[in-house]
């Protein structure tokens, strides 16, 4: 029997063969963890007696959550999480104003690559399934891996995800994406690892890739990854000089589903509270007033995603109850949206531009909403409460349905705007 | 070491039984409480208001499908392990399957067809090592897929934490540690 590309990459990481299933101890090559959990693993380890990480060269941290501290509370974690960095000897260490959002830089600058096994806390570490590599979340035990090397994983079985068809005008792959999560079957979804392929895949960019790749967590897979192809050496050429291997399933490996997914949408997609699962089309909600728009997040990650935003509200002003944030994922992203002049366009339109990271979507700690209120957004989840008020709703829609919302002041079809 | 065999009353919850409200009030895992004796009291009274006054250790909760499905809170989990009791589901979600052998609960994850062979009341007997449950009220017998051995020494060392120290301890006393840079 075939193997899977999981099952491939756990078999590399543990030194043997394993199959779905099995219950292993792999050792990852990367481990991240964000600004909001290195003051608690730290008092882990020090109740456990550990003062010297298993390999702290493997660590690679990111202040994303809260680059911008918003309380003088949120300044003392800064400084506690610089001084946990120097105490431990983590060289991977990205503070404020020098990676971006930690799901997303880390790949820009070639820590990422196609068959890597990386642990992390914090979900939507599978965005480098964006490059092949197979990212799994854990949460309180990557303490456990930070002593000792590794925790126990159960080696997934495998949905694999046929990309065909073409994206119709002015559908976007954060689209197909939420239509994608609300077509899968949870009890299928529950810890399978999503393998994305298909004739369709050559023509979905690297924001959309990380895109496809951070929405199935939503379900309850265990991690997603793309099968890495030409454009995965294209984008790691300039970034690394490491040897690169376009790891493949074998063609009689076992997956436990198979699921064609069409890119030619009928039309463009909005995930209604309180789930990113529950999809309806934009026509259902057009019209209902927002008070709150944002455009951000690991799950619009990409240049692409800022370019849809800045071609619709060019020339324009947004609407005047409506409050617009912007935040570009990383540093790269922000320079180069800069240099195309998108940037520019958004804030004459009025949209506020934050900085890198996570942006509104951790939390609500800045652009937060009140009582009553609807926003549209490109976040990771809509949870009653998420983003501030218990009773604010919260709608998840692509880069181009929020940037039209917030021009015309209520949920939109943005295809009128993007077709010439 | 824990036995891993208990015997006791059936209490049986049927499908997509939810962790945050059936299992357990949101509230604790929002306060990201995790003392076993603050959650027991609460333990599954979204759904029997009067269940923690009623179980007995050793009974054991029979779920259907998706059991602790939902945000994968462990709450609901410390309140299973705080009566010391077993778990029995036809499915779980993975997050809570991971917070089950992290709160050391002894379960079996896979039984399919369970709820039809079980009535709250039975008297039944389960081996979470074996995965052989016997129902003595019907004089029956089923046979589970049970965890992995690692899985179970977990549960049995009383959860993900005093594993955690367990296996540090013996990382020291047999030096694997690595060598410094």
């Amino acid at each position: 029997m075939g193997q899977t590309i999981a099952e491939k990459i756990f078999s590399r990481a543990c030194g043997r063969p394993v199959k779905e299933g099995d219950i292993i101890y792999p050792e990852p090559d990367l481990v991240t963890t964000h600004d909001w959990y290195v003051v608690n693993f730290d008092k882990v380890l020090q109740e456990l007696g550990i003062e010297r990480l298993h390999a702290p060269h493997k660590l690679l941290i990111s202040t994303d959550h809260e680059p911008v501290a918003t309380s003088p509370l949120a300044a003392q974690r800064q400084r506690q999480v610089r001084e946990i960095v120097r105490k431990y000897g983590i060289e991977h260490f990205y503070d404020v104003g020098r990676g971006g959002h930690g799901h997303v830089f880390p790949m820009e600058k070639g820590f990422v690559r196609p068959g890597m096994l990386v642990i992390a806390y914090d979900i939507h570490v599978t965005n480098y399934g964006a490059l092949g590599c197979m990212g799994i979340p854990v949460v309180t035990e990557i303490s456990e891996v930070l002593a000792c090397g590794n925790v126990w994983l159960k080696v997934p079985h495998t949905v694999r995800i046929n990309l065909v068809g073409q994206l119709g005008p002015g559908i976007t792959i954060r689209d197909v994406a939420q239509k994608m999560i609300s077509l899968i079957d949870v009890d299928a979804a529950d810890y399978a690892a999503f393998e994305i392929g298909g004739p369709g895949l050559a023509s979905v960019d690297f924001s959309g890739r990380q895109v496809l790749c951070n929405t199935p967590i939503e379900i309850g897979a265990k991690t997603a990854f793309i099968e890495p192809d030409q454009q995965t050496l294209d984008y790691l050429q300039t970034r690394t000089s490491e040897p690169i291997e376009l790891i493949k399933s074998d063609p009689d490996a076992r997956f436990h589903t198979v699921i064609e997914i069409d890119l030619g949408l009928v039309e463009p997609q909005v995930a209604v509270p309180p789930t990113p699962d529950k999809v309806v089309g934009v026509s259902q909600l057009v019209g209902k007033k927002i008070d709150h728009a944002f455009l951000g997040s690991c799950a619009a990650p990409g240049i692409s995603d800022l370019a849809m935003a800045a071609r619709i509200l060019k020339g324009k002003k947004i609407h005047e109850s409506v409050r617009f944030f912007v935040t570009p994922s990383t540093y790269e992203v922000m320079s180069e949206a800069t240099v195309l002049g998108y940037i520019q366009i958004l804030v004459d339109a009025g949209a506020s531009i934050t900085a890198p990271g996570c942006g509104v979507c951790a939390g609500g700690k800045i652009g937060t909403m009140a009582d009553g209120e609807v926003s549209i957004n490109t976040g990771t989840r809509n949870d009653f409460g998420r983003l501030g008020a218990m009773n604010s709703e919260i709608y998840l829609a692509s880069a181009a349905t929020v940037a039209a919302s917030a021009l015309v002041g209520a949920i939109t079809d943005p295809r009128p705007y993007l077709i010439d | 070491m824990m036995n891993l065999t208990m015997r006791g009353r059936c209490w049986k919850f049927g499908d997509n039984v939810g962790i945050d409200g059936d299992m357990m009030p949101l509230e604790f895992a929002l306060k990201r409480e995790t003392n076993p004796a603050v959650l027991g009291p609460y333990l599954m009274t979204g759904i029997d208001p009067d269940f923690p006054k009623k179980v007995k250790p050793g009974d054991i909760i029979v779920g259907g499908k998706r059991f602790a499905q939902g945000n994968p809170h462990i709450q609901g989990l410390i309140g299973i392990s705080a009566h010391g009791l077993g778990l029995v589901v036809e499915s779980i979600q993975r997050g809570s399957y991971r917070n089950a052998i992290n709160a050391g609960v002894p379960f079996l994850p896979n039984c399919q067809g369970v709820s039809a062979q079980v009535e709250t009341g039975d008297e039944i007997e389960v081996n979470f090592a074996t995965g052989v449950l016997i129902n003595h009220t019907r004089g029956t017998q089923f046979q589970y897929q049970p965890l992995a051995a690692s899985q179970l020494e977990i549960i049995t060392a009383g959860g993900w934490r005093a594993q955690l120290e367990a296996r540090v301890t013996a990382m020291r006393v047999n030096d694997l540690r690595p060598s410094p840079p």
